[in-house]
C-alpha cells in the first residue's frame, strides 16, 4: 500500500513537472484551462514570470545592468484584455538613456484543436517620450480572445547601473510559476530588502566569471611595415547570484481603507550600498538608516540648503527682533513661511530650484519650505531639525533606502515640549500635519547627521462636537438649530473645504448631503484663527422627519444626523484599517416634542466597546412629555486597526448603525 | 474748439486707454456682475484665424483671465496641441499679480512638453505644450499668446465664448479673414437674446460679446454646450492630411468621407471572405447572418485606440483588424461592415457624439463632428444599429451610449442625417418579484427575482462580469440602507436573445425590523426605496430636462412572524404628475401575509425652470412613501 501511494506521488509530481517554460513551448493544458484553479475569479494570471538582472562590462564604457524579462501569461476571459498591453518605462537622463532590445512575441490560440500562433509585429509596438527623464515602450499582443496565452521576452540594457527596479513579487492577478535572478560582480555590494505579506527566500550561489580586455598596440613604422598587433587580458572575479523560485502567489486585492495596498505587495528591493572596483577606492552609497540620512545630509540640496540664511536674514530679523518668547517665535515664522512661499503641488526630500529662488519667487517644493522653515527657526535660536518622512503614496519604508523617504517636514523642540511643523499647507497647524504625511514614523536629522525616530500619526484626538436643539411639530417636520465644534485635523478638512468657496454652492451641498435640509443663518467662527477650533452654527428646518402611523409619530432622535451604512461590508479582511488619525463625534440633542403627545417607549441608554480600548461608544437618554436629551459619544482611539480586530470594527459600526437609528414612539394624549 | 479743449480731450482720451489696457491685469476692475458664481473670468479673449488658401490656416489666441480662486486654475487653458499638421509659431504667458503688475514670464521652451495620450489611448503621434504654474496668490491674471499653423482646415474652431461653469466673460471676439476664393458657412446657435457685435462681408468674417455672466451647473439640466451661445464655422473647400475637399452639406460630407477615407479600407483577404461566407451559409436572411457576423466580431477582436494623424479619421484596413483581432471604433466599424458586406448584407458607416449624454449632430450643419463611430444596417422602416467595440452588447442594442440622437449615416451616394432608436420608459423595465419573512426577532429573510430590460438592462450589463467579491459588495451597496445585511445566493442570467438580465439574489439581514414596545416597525418597501432626492437649488437657472425615463413594477409577499397582527397599513398612495407617476399599496392577503405593490414611472422631456421644484417635489413624496413604516402590534 505504502509503495502505491509513494508511485501516485510519483507520478503525480512527474505530470506536474512536466509543464515546459522555454519559450514558445506553450502546452495546450495551458490553452484550454478555463479558469484558475487555484483562484476561480482571476481574469487572468501569469503562468510564468522570469526575470534575470546582471551587469556586464562594456569596455570603454564600464558596467550596465541588463535586465531580461520573460513573462508568459494566461488570459480567461474579456475582463482580462487589459494584460495582453503592457507600458515599460524607460528611464534617461544627462544624453544616456536605458535601451530596449530583442522584443520577441507571440499570442497563441487553440483552434480546432490545434495551437496557433501569432507573432507581435511593428504595428502593435509603439514609442513615444513621456517628458524629459522618460521613455515608453507600449505594445499590444494581436488576437487576443478569452483563452489566448501571450508570451512575450525582452531585453533592457541600462547604464544606471546603481539604480535596480524592485523584483515585484505579487500583481493583481496570481501567479503560477515565478522565477528570478539577480547577478552582480563582486564589486558591488547590494544590500537586499524583502517586504509584503509572502516568505520569500533566496538561494544563493558563487561563480566564477571574467572580463577580457582586448589592447591593440602599433608598431611604429621605422623597422618595418606598421603592424596592428592584438593582446588580451583576463580579468577574474566572482559573482554572487540569488535566485528566486516561487509557485502559486495569490492575487492582491484592493480593500477600502488601506493606507496604500504597495505596503503590502511582496517585493524584493536590490539597494547599491557600495563599489569597490580593482584599483579604486570604496565608493559608498547606503547601507544602514545612518548612512542614508548621512547621504541625504551631505547632498548640496538638502544640507547646504539648510545651511543658507543670507537671503531671508533682514525680513526674519524684522518679525522676531521683539519677540523673545521661543513659542511665540517659532509661531511667527511659521506664518512668515506659509505666507511667504506657496507649495507647488511637488513631493520632494531635495530642493528642486533651491530655497533662495523659492522664497524670491515665492513657490517652492516640500523640501524647499520646510527646511527654509527649519533654517529660519534655528536662525532664531530655537532648536529646529528637519524630519524625513514618506507620503502615504510613496508607501512605508521599511528599509535603509534614499527612495524610502520623499518629503521634508520640520521638528522643533522647546522644554515644555515638541512640535511638527509642514508649511506648505496653508492651514496646518503644529501637529496637525496634511493627511497625506501622515504615515507611521519619521526620522528626525540632529545637527552632526545622527537621526531619531517619530510618530506621525497624531496622538491627539480629532473631535467633532455636535449639538442640536429642534422642535418636532405633530405633521413631523423638524426646525431648530445646530452647532458644531471642530479641532484638529476636522477643523483641517472643514477648512480645505469651506474657506475661498462661494458660500451658496457650499450651503447647496450641505444642505443636499443632508437631502435638502433648508438652512438659514449660517456662521462659521475661527476660520482664520487656526489656534481656536472651528465653530459652525446654522439654523434649519426638515420636513417629514417622522412616520405618522395611526395616531402615533415615530422617530429617531439622531434625525438626519445619524450614521445609516456600515462602511465596512466585506466580510473579512487581509490589511489593517488606516483612519489616519484617532477622533472622537459627540452628540447632545434636545428635541421639544409637539404638544398633545407623549411618549410611549424610547431607546434604552448602553454602551458598548471594541477591544483593548481601540472604540467606544456611549448612548444616554432621558426625557418626560415636553422635552427628550439625548447625548452619544463614540470614539476611534487608534489611527490603525490591524486585521485581527477586523470583526470587532465591523460589529461596532454594525451596533453603531443600529443603536442611532433606534425609535421613539409618541402617542396622542 | 480750443486748443486747450483739445488737449484736454486728447488726454482724456489717452487716459481712458491707459486705464482700461492697465486695468483689465487686475481682478479690481471686473464688473460684480461677472463675479458670481465664477472662479475665473476672462478678461479678453481674441481668437484671429486668417486663412491664406484652403490648405493654408494661422490662428492667432490672446486670452486673457483672471482666476479668482483655486478652482479656478483648471481654466487657464493655456496649451497647444500640435502635430506634423499644425506647428506653433509662438507661445508665451505672462502672469500678473493682483494689481496689475507683471511677475513671471513663460516663454514657448519653458512649456511642459508632453505626448497627448489620454486615459484609455494606447498611442497618439500628437503631442501637447502645456502651462505647469503655481500661483502665488489669488487672484491672478494670465495673458496668453499662441501662434499656430496648419495646414489641416478640415476643422476651424468655432466661437464659444462661455466655455466652462463657473467662468464669466468680459470680453471676446472671434475673427476669421478668408481669401475671395474661399466660401464658409455658419451656423448661430443660442444667440437669441444676446447682446453682440457682427460683421459679415465677403472675406470676413467678426463676432464680439461682452459681460457673460458664469453658469453654475445645477442637476437635471440640459448640457453645457446647449445652454451657451456658439457659431459654427466650415470652409466649403477645406484640406485633410493634404487631400483636397468640396463640402457644403452633409451629403457631400458622407460622400467626401465614404470615397475618400473609407473605401479603400474595406479589403480582406480571400480566405477571410471564403470562412465568412461560409460560416453565414444557412442563413436565408440578411439579419440572422448580420447576427452570426456581429457575434464572430465580438468574439474576434477587442477594442484599442491608437491615434495616428490628427483627430485620426481614417479607419485602419479592414485586412489589418483581420490579422491582429483588435482596432478603435472606427477600424472595428469598418471592418464589421467589410464582412457584412463579403456576404451581400448592405451597412453604413456612422459618425456620432457617443456617450451617455445625449448629444445630436447638428442636422442642418456639416462639418467635423463626433466622437465616436458605430454601424447601421437598414432594415426597412427600422434600422439596426451596431455598437463593434463592445464584446458584450447584445446585437442591434444601443441604449445609453448611442440611443435617442442625430447621427451622420455615411452612404457611397452621400451622407444622411438618421435619429436614433429612442428606449422608452416601458421598453426600459425592471421587474421585481419578492418573498419576505420576517421572524419575532426582527430578523428578514429575502428571495426575490428581478428582471431588467432596455437602459435598466445596460445599467446591470457589467453585473455579468463581475466577480464573487464585487457582486456582493454590489448589492449591499443597492440595499444599504438594510444592516446587517449578508448575501446568501445570486445567480445572474444574461438573457442576450431578449436583451433581458435576470438577478436571482437571496439574503437574510437581523434587527431588519425594531422591535419597540409591544410592536414591531419596519419599512415595508424592502426592496426598491428612492433615498436620494435631486439636488435643491436657493434659485434654479437652467430648464429641467429628463434626457431618459424609466419604468419600474414590484411585487413583494411578505410573511409576518405568527404572534403579531397587523394595526396599521399604510395608505394606497397614487402620485401622477406630468414628470411620471407613483403607485404603492399594501394589501392583507391573510392575518399573516401582506403584499406590497409599487409602480414607479419617470418620463423623459424637457420643462421650463419653474417645473423644477414640482419634479422635486415629486421624488420627495416618492421617497417618503417609500420609507413609510407598518406597525405591527404583539397578539
Amino acid at each position: 500500500m505504502r509503495i502505491i501511494v509513494l508511485l501516485i506521488c510519483f507520478c503525480f509530481s512527474i505530470s506536474a513537472y512536466t509543464q515546459d517554460y522555454k519559450f514558445g513551448k506553450i502546452s495546450k493544458e495551458e490553452l484550454q484551462e478555463k479558469y484558475n484553479p487555484l483562484d476561480s475569479t482571476a481574469n487572468a494570471t501569469y503562468l510564468y514570470k522570469n526575470r534575470k538582472t546582471s551587469f556586464e562590462y562594456i569596455q570603454g564604457d564600464g558596467f550596465h545592468q541588463v535586465t531580461e524579462v520573460h513573462e508568459r501569461i494566461k488570459i480567461y476571459n474579456q475582463e482580462g484584455f487589459d494584460y495582453a498591453s503592457k507600458s515599460i518605462y524607460l528611464y534617461k537622463s544627462g544624453g544616456v538613456n536605458e535601451k530596449f532590445t530583442g522584443l520577441k512575441a507571440y499570442t497563441y490560440n487553440i483552434i480546432n484543436e490545434k495551437i496557433e500562433e501569432d507573432k507581435l509585429g511593428k504595428e502593435g509596438i509603439f514609442e513615444s517620450e513621456m517628458h524629459k527623464y522618460s521613455n515608453q515602450i507600449k505594445f499590444t499582443m494581436p488576437n487576443i480572445k478569452p483563452g489566448s496565452v501571450i508570451e512575450y521576452k525582452y531585453r533592457i540594457d541600462s547604464p544606471f547601473y546603481w539604480n535596480v527596479n524592485d523584483y515585484i513579487f505579487q500583481h493583481d492577478i496570481p501567479i503560477k510559476k515565478l522565477e528570478a535572478k539577480f547577478e552582480a560582480p563582486e564589486y558591488f555590494k547590494f544590500k537586499v530588502n524583502t517586504k509584503g505579506f509572502l516568505a520569500v527566500t533566496s538561494k544563493n550561489e558563487i561563480k566564477r566569471d571574467k572580463i577580457t580586455f582586448t589592447n591593440k598596440s602599433r608598431s611604429n613604422g621605422f623597422t618595418g611595415p606598421v603592424e596592428t598587433t592584438y593582446n588580451s587580458s583576463d580579468v577574474e572575479f566572482n559573482k554572487n547570484i540569488s535566485n528566486y523560485n516561487l509557485n502559486n502567489i495569490s492575487a492582491l486585492k484592493e480593500e477600502p481603507y488601506v493606507n496604500n495596498i504597495d505596503n503590502y505587495r511582496s517585493s524584493v528591493k536590490y539597494e547599491l550600498s557600495y563599489t569597490k572596483f580593482p584599483n579604486s577606492l570604496l565608493k559608498l552609497y547606503s547601507t544602514t538608516w545612518e548612512d542614508v540620512v548621512k547621504a541625504i545630509y551631505d547632498s548640496s540640496n538638502f544640507g547646504d540648503e539648510l545651511e543658507k540664511t543670507g537671503y531671508y536674514e533682514d525680513e526674519v530679523d524684522a518679525i522676531i527682533s521683539n519677540i523673545s518668547n521661543p513659542m511665540k517665535r517659532a509661531a511667527l515664522i511659521f506664518d512668515f513661511v506659509k505666507s511667504k512661499v506657496k507649495w507647488n503641488g511637488y513631493y520632494g526630500k531635495y530642493a528642486n530650484d533651491g530655497v533662495k529662488k523659492a522664497f524670491k519667487d515665492h513657490v517652492g517644493n516640500t523640501a524647499e519650505i520646510n527646511l527654509m522653515l527649519t533654517s529660519m527657526l534655528r536662525y532664531a535660536g530655537l532648536s529646529a531639525y528637519p524630519v524625513l518622512i514618506s507620503t502615504r503614496d510613496n508607501g512605508v519604508p521599511l528599509f535603509p533606502t534614499r527612495e524610502g523617504y520623499n518629503y521634508v517636514i520640520s521638528y522643533v523642540k522647546f522644554p515644555e515640549g515638541s512640535i511638527l511643523l509642514d508649511a506648505t499647507n496653508k492651514y496646518s497647524v503644529p501637529n496637525v500635519l496634511p493627511f497625506r504625511t501622515l504615515n507611521w514614523q519619521g526620522r528626525v536629522i540632529a545637527e552632526q547627521g545622527g537621526s531619531t525616530l517619530i510618530d506621525l500619526y497624531p496622538a491627539e484626538k480629532s473631535e467633532n462636537k455636535i449639538s442640536m436643539m429642534a422642535t418636532l411639530d405633530e405633521n413631523g417636520n423638524l426646525e431648530g438649530g445646530y452647532r458644531s465644534v471642530k479641532t484638529n485635523h476636522r477643523a483641517l478638512s472643514f477648512r480645505e473645504e469651506y474657506i475661498g468657496v462661494d458660500e451658496d454652492d457650499f450651503l447647496e451641498k450641505l444642505e443636499n448631503k443632508y437631502g435638502g435640509l433648508e438652512i438659514s443663518d449660517y456662521a462659521v467662527e475661527n476660520e482664520n484663527d487656526l489656534s481656536e477650533p472651528i465653530q459652525e452654527s446654522y439654523k434649519f428646518i426638515k420636513e417629514s422627519q417622522a412616520d405618522i402611523i395611526g395616531d402615533k409619530l415615530y422617530f429617531s432622535p439622531m434625525f438626519f444626523l445619524s450614521t445609516d451604512e456600515n462602511p465596512f461590508k466585506l466580510d473579512k479582511r487581509e490589511f489593517p484599517v488606516d483612519f489616519g488619525y484617532p477622533s472622537s463625534v459627540s452628540f447632545r440633542i434636545i428635541i421639544k416634542l409637539p404638544e398633545g403627545y407623549k411618549i410611549d417607549s424610547m431607546p434604552e441608554p448602553g454602551a458598548f466597546m471594541m477591544p483593548d480600548n481601540l472604540g467606544l461608544f456611549k448612548y444616554n437618554i432621558s426625557g418626560n412629555n415636553k422635552m427628550i436629551q439625548l447625548s452619544i459619544e463614540s470614539e476611534i482611539n487608534q489611527s490603525i486597526i490591524i486585521p485581527s480586530y477586523y470583526d470587532s470594527l465591523k460589529a461596532y459600526f454594525s451596533k453603531l448603525v443600529e443603536k442611532e437609528n433606534e425609535q421613539i414612539v409618541l402617542s396622542r394624549i | 474748439m480750443t486748443f486747450k479743449k483739445i488737449v484736454n480731450a486728447l488726454i482724456l482720451f489717452t487716459a481712458l486707454i491707459v486705464t482700461s489696457q492697465e486695468n483689465i491685469y487686475t481682478s479690481f476692475s471686473i464688473p460684480s456682475n461677472l463675479k458670481e458664481n465664477a472662479n475665473a473670468v476672462i478678461r479678453l479673449n481674441n481668437v484671429d484665424i486668417e486663412l491664406k488658401s484652403s490648405d493654408d490656416m494661422l490662428i492667432t489666441e490672446k486670452r486673457i483671465i483672471t482666476i479668482l480662486n483655486k478652482q479656478g486654475n483648471r481654466n487657464i487653458d493655456a496649451f497647444v496641441g500640435y502635430d506634423n499638421t499644425t506647428k506653433i509659431k509662438e507661445l508665451e504667458v505672462l502672469v500678473y499679480d493682483n494689481f496689475g503688475k507683471e511677475i513671471k514670464k513663460i516663454k514657448k521652451n519653458d512649456f511642459k512638453d508632453v505626448s497627448a495620450v489620454s486615459g484609455g489611448t494606447l498611442y497618439s503621434d500628437s503631442r501637447v505644450k502645456y502651462l505647469d504654474y503655481t500661483p502665488v496668490s489669488y487672484p491672478y491674471t494670465i495673458e496668453f499668446t499662441s501662434v499656430v499653423s496648419s495646414s489641416n482646415t478640415a476643422f476651424i474652431q468655432s466661437f464659444m465664448p462661455l466655455d466652462d461653469y463657473y467662468v464669466s466673460v468680459q470680453n471676446s471676439s472671434y475673427n476669421i479673414i478668408y481669401p475671395e476664393n474661399i466660401t464658409i458657412r455658419k451656423k448661430e446657435k443660442h444667440l437669441e437674446g444676446l447682446k453682440f457685435e457682427k460683421e459679415e462681408k465677403q472675406g470676413k468674417l467678426f463676432y464680439k460679446v461682452e459681460n457673460l455672466e458664469a453658469i453654475k451647473p445645477e442637476s437635471y439640466s440640459p448640457l453645457f454646450r446647449d445652454m451657451v451661445p456658439r457659431v459654427l464655422v466650415a470652409l466649403n473647400e477645406f484640406s485633410y492630411e493634404g487631400v483636397p475637399s468640396i463640402v457644403e452639406n452633409w451629403n457631400d460630407f458622407g460622400k467626401w468621407l465614404y470615397h475618400d477615407l473609407i473605401k479603400d479600407t474595406n479589403d480582406l483577404p480571400e480566405s477571410t471572405i471564403s470562412m465568412i461566407q461560409n460560416l453565414v451559409k444557412d442563413e436565408s436572411n440578411d439579419i440572422e447572418k448580420a447576427k452570426k457576423i456581429y457575434q464572430y466580431v465580438q468574439d474576434k477582436t477587442r477594442y484599442i485606440s491608437v491615434q495616428v494623424g490628427i483627430g485620426g479619421w481614417k479607419p485602419f484596413n479592414a485586412s489589418e483588424v483581420d490579422e491582429l483581432g483588435y482596432g478603435d471604433c472606427k477600424a472595428l466599424t469598418n471592418y464589421t461592415m467589410s464582412l457584412l458586406k463579403a456576404v451581400g448584407v448592405k451597412s453604413n458607416y456612422c459618425i456620432v457624439y457617443g456617450g451617455d449624454d445625449i448629444m445630436s449632430l447638428e442636422a442642418d450643419f456639416a462639418s467635423m463632428q463626433g466622437n465616436h463611430v458605430f454601424l447601421n444596417i437598414p432594415n426597412g422602416e427600422e434600422n439596426i444599429w451596431l455598437e463593434c467595440t463592445s464584446q458584450k452588447v447584445p446585437f442591434g442594442f444601443i441604449a445609453d451610449f448611442t440611443d435617442d440622437r442625430d447621427v451622420l449615416v455615411v452612404t457611397p451616394d452621400g451622407g444622411n442625417i438618421i435619429h436614433t432608436k429612442k428606449y422608452n420608459p416601458e421598453e426600459s423595465s425592471q421587474t421585481i418579484k419578492g418573498n419576505c419573512s420576517i421572524d419575532e426577532n426582527g430578523t428578514i429573510q429575502v428571495q426575490t427575482t428581478i428582471s431588467s430590460k432596455g437602459l435598466q438592462y445596460s445599467d446591470k450589463l457589467r453585473l455579468d462580469s463581475e466577480n464573487h467579491r464585487d457582486l456582493d459588495s454590489h448589492y449591499k451597496e443597492r440595499w444599504d440602507y438594510i444592516n446587517n445585511i449578508s448575501i446568501n445566493e445570486m445567480h445572474l442570467n444574461n438573457d442576450k436573445n431578449n436583451i433581458e438580465i435576470i438577478e436571482d439574489i437571496s439574503f437574510s439581514a437581523n434587527n431588519f425590523s425594531k422591535v419597540v414596545g409591544n410592536r414591531m416597525l419596519f419599512v415595508v418597501n424592502t426592496l426598491n426605496r428612492i433615498t436620494s432626492i435631486p439636488d435643491r437649488y436657493r434659485n434654479r437657472n437652467a430648464p429641467l430636462k429628463i434626457e431618459r425615463g424609466f419604468k419600474d413594477v414590484d411585487e413583494v409577499e411578505i410573511k409576518l412572524p405568527s404572534d403579531y397582527i397587523v394595526e396599521a397599513l399604510p395608505k394606497v398612495n397614487l402620485i401622477e404628475t406630468k414628470f411620471g407617476s407613483y403607485k404603492s399599496e399594501t394589501i392583507k392577503k391573510d392575518e399573516n401575509i401582506i403584499i406590497y405593490k409599487r409602480e414607479f414611472i419617470v418620463n423623459d422631456g424637457e420643462f421650463p425652470k419653474e417645473d423644477y421644484n414640482k419634479f422635486r417635489d415629486f421624488f420627495k413624496e416618492v421617497s417618503r412613501q417609500d420609507s413609510a413604516k407598518i406597525a405591527l402590534i404583539k397578539q
